[in-house]
C-alpha cells in the first residue's frame, strides 16, 4: 500500500427522514490528512462529525464525493488491516471478559495467534488497566474502564491509521493524561490519527491541525502547531491602588518570559503564553519587574477563541 | 471458515440464560418422551427445528441493534464472511446438540430393550443436520432484515399467512392461493427426508433442489441485505 494518507473530496451525505424530509449531514467536505498527522475534527452537536467518521470508515455510503486511505477505498480489507477505531458510543460484547475481548479483536485483525495473549495483556497495561481487570466480565466495567478497553482494542496490531471518536469521554483526569501521552507516542511512531472531540483543550494539545465543521461543511482548517508558542491567554490584574505599570514594562516582562502582551487596559492586561510553565514564567517576570500582581486568570484557549469566532462555534 | 467468528457466535448464543433454559428444555424433554415411548424409536425425538430457532433467533439482528457490528466491521472481516460463519456456527451447534441428544436417547432406548439400528441413527442425524442448516439460513435472512428478534416475528407472520392462505385456497377451491400458502410455510421450514437414500429408493430431486435453492437464496439475499446496510448511529432516527 502507498503511504498517501487520507484524501476526502467533495463528500456529500444526506439522510432521508420521514414524510420526504431530508437532512444534509455532509455538504461537500474536502480535506487531506498527511501520513503521521494528528488531525482534529471539532464542531457543535449535529455538525456532521460522526457522519464524516462513518464515511471515512466505510460504514456509510456517501451520496457523492470520495474517500481514499492510502489510495484505497475505506472498506478495503487492506485498509482495515492498518486501521484502529474507537467509536463514540462504545458497544462491546458484554458477555466477554476484557482479555477475551482483546484476544477476539486480535484474532479478527488477523494478527499472529502466537502473540495473542501477550499482546492483549500489553494493550491492557498500555491503557492503564490492571491485569485483574482483564479477567473481569465487561458488564462489570465502569464507563471509564470501558473507554480504556476500547482504546486498547483500537491500538491492537500497531495500526497506521487511528480513528478516535471522543476517546476521553468518561475517562478520569489520569486517564486523559495517559491518553494524551499515548497519542504523543503514536505521533512519534508516524501513526495518522483522526480525533473527534469536544474537549478543545485536549485537541489543542495533541493535534497538528483541526477542522471546524458546521452544518456539514468544513468552515476552516487551522494549523495548531504554528501557533502553539502562544496558545493560551492569561489575564493579569494588579492592585488598583498601585501605580499602573507602563506598557513598556509589561512588554519587557512578557518578552523575558517568552510571552506576548495582547492588550493592557486600566488595572489589567492580557498576555498570550504557550502553556502552564509559560504562565508561571510570565507571573515571575511581572512580579520581578515590580508589577503588584493581584490576580491571574486563564482565559479561553486559542482553539476556544477560534471555535467561538467561527460559525461552527456559534459566531454570527 | 473463520473459527474466531464461529466460536464467538456459539459463546454469545450460549451466554443467554433464557436461551440456555429453552435449549435444555428442547434437549431433555424429547429424550424423556423417547424413553417413555420407546416403541417409536428415535422418531419421538422429533426434529431439530425448535433447537435451531432457539439458537439462531436474532442471529444478525441482535448484533445490528446492539451496535457491536461497527467495531467488528472495522476489522478486516467481510460482511459475507461474518454472516456465513454465524450461520455455520448455529448449524454446527444444533447438529452437534442433536447428535448428542440422539446418542443419549439411543443409550436409554437400549437400556429399555429397544436397540436402535445404525440406519435409523444415520437418518435421524442427517435429517437433523439438514433442518439445522436450512432453518438457520432462513433465520439469517430474516434476521438481516429486522433488528433484535424481529426474525422470529417474521417467521410467525410467514407461518400464519401461509396457513391462512392454504385454508382459504382449500375452502374457495383456489389451488393457486393454496399453493402460495404451502410455498410460504415450506420456505420457512426447508427440509427433505433422507429415508429414501437408505431405503434404496430414488430420492425426490425436486425436494433436494427446493431445499438447496431455499438455503442458497436465503444466504445470498441475507448477504446482499447486510452489504447494503449502513452502520452508524448517525444514520439512525
Amino acid at each position: 500500500m502507498t503511504d498517501a494518507g487520507i484524501v476526502v473530496e467533495s463528500l456529500r451525505k444526506t439522510y432521508r427522514r420521514g414524510a420526504g424530509g431530508e437532512v444534509r449531514a455532509l455538504d461537500g467536505v474536502s480535506l487531506t490528512i498527511a501520513p503521521g498527522e494528528i488531525f482534529g475534527v471539532i464542531g457543535p452537536n449535529g455538525a456532521g462529525k460522526t457522519t464524516f467518521f462513518g464515511c471515512l470508515l466505510g460504514f456509510l455510503w456517501p451520496d457523492a464525493g470520495s474517500v481514499t486511505i492510502d489510495g484505497r477505498a475505506p472498506d478495503d480489507l487492506a485498509v482495515r488491516r492498518v486501521t484502529g477505531y474507537l467509536p463514540e458510543r462504545l458497544v462491546m460484547d458484554r458477555w466477554m471478559c476484557g482479555l477475551d475481548f482483546l484476544e477476539y479483536h486480535h484474532a479478527l485483525a488477523g494478527l499472529p495467534a502466537a502473540t495473542r495473549h501477550d499482546d492483549a495483556r500489553a494493550a491492557l497495561e498500555r491503557v492503564g488497566l490492571e491485569p485483574a481487570a482483564g479477567e473481569r466480565p465487561i458488564r462489570k466495567y465502569s464507563r471509564g474502564m470501558l473507554q480504556r478497553l476500547g482504546f486498547a482494542q483500537a491500538l491492537l496490531g500497531h495500526p497506521r491509521y487511528l480513528f478516535l471518536d471522543e476517546p476521553a469521554s468518561g475517562v478520569d483526569p489520569a486517564g486523559v493524561v495517559l491518553f494524551r501521552r499515548i497519542l504523543a507516542d503514536l505521533k512519534g511512531g508516524g501513526v495518522t490519527v483522526l480525533l473527534n472531540s469536544h474537549q478543545l483543550e485536549q485537541v489543542e494539545r495533541v493535534c497538528d491541525r483541526v477542522a471546524f465543521v458546521s452544518r456539514g461543511k468544513v468552515e476552516a482548517i487551522e494549523t495548531l502547531a504554528a501557533g502553539a508558542a502562544h496558545a493560551r491567554v492569561l489575564r493579569v490584574r494588579w492592585a488598583a491602588a498601585a501605580a499602573a505599570p507602563v506598557r513598556a514594562t509589561l512588554e519587557d516582562a512578557a518578552v523575558r518570559a517568552g510571552a506576548v502582551l495582547n492588550s493592557a487596559d486600566g488595572a489589567q492586561a492580557s498576555f498570550a503564553v504557550a502553556d502552564d510553565a509559560g504562565a508561571a514564567r510570565l507571573l515571575q517576570s511581572l512580579i520581578g519587574a515590580g508589577v503588584p500582581v493581584a490576580e491571574a486568570t486563564p482565559e479561553e484557549s486559542r482553539l476556544e477563541r477560534l471555535f467561538l469566532a467561527t460559525p461552527a462555534g456559534g459566531a454570527p | 471458515m473463520n473459527t474466531t467468528l464461529i466460536l464467538a457466535t456459539l459463546r454469545q448464543r450460549l451466554t443467554s440464560p433464557i436461551r440456555l433454559g429453552l435449549l435444555a428444555l428442547l434437549f431433555f424433554m424429547p429424550i424423556g418422551a423417547a424413553t417413555l415411548m420407546y416403541q417409536n424409536g428415535l422418531a419421538t425425538l422429533g426434529d431439530s427445528y425448535g433447537l435451531t430457532l432457539v439458537l439462531a433467533a436474532g442471529l444478525i439482528g441482535q448484533d445490528l441493534s446492539s451496535g457491536v457490528l461497527q467495531l467488528l466491521f472495522a476489522r478486516p472481516v467481510r460482511r459475507s464472511e461474518y454472516l456465513i460463519n454465524r450461520w455455520l456456527a448455529v448449524s454446527f451447534g444444533v447438529t452437534a446438540l442433536s447428535l448428542v441428544q440422539a446418542v443419549v436417547a439411543v443409550g436409554l432406548l437400549g437400556m429399555r430393550g429397544h436397540p436402535t439400528s445404525a440406519q435409523e441413527f444415520m437418518i435421524f442425524a442427517g435429517n437433523s443436520a439438514l433442518i439445522a442448516f436450512g432453518t438457520a439460513a432462513v433465520v439469517a435472512l430474516f434476521s438481516s432484515l429486522l433488528p433484535g428478534f424481529g426474525d422470529l416475528a417474521l417467521l410467525l407472520v410467514f407461518q400464519l399467512v401461509g396457513g391462512v392462505l392454504q385454508m382459504v385456497g382449500q375452502f374457495a377451491a383456489r389451488p393457486l392461493v393454496s399453493r402460495i400458502g404451502t410455498e410460504m410455510t415450506g420456505f420457512i421450514t426447508p427440509r427433505f427426508d433422507l429415508t429414501p437414500f437408505f431405503a434404496g429408493v430414488d430420492p425426490s430431486w425436486a425436494a433436494i433442489a427446493a431445499y438447496a435453492s431455499t438455503v442458497t437464496l436465503s444466504l445470498a439475499l441475507a448477504i446482499v441485505v447486510l452489504n447494503r446496510r449502513e452502520l452508524s448511529y448517525a444514520s439512525a432516527g
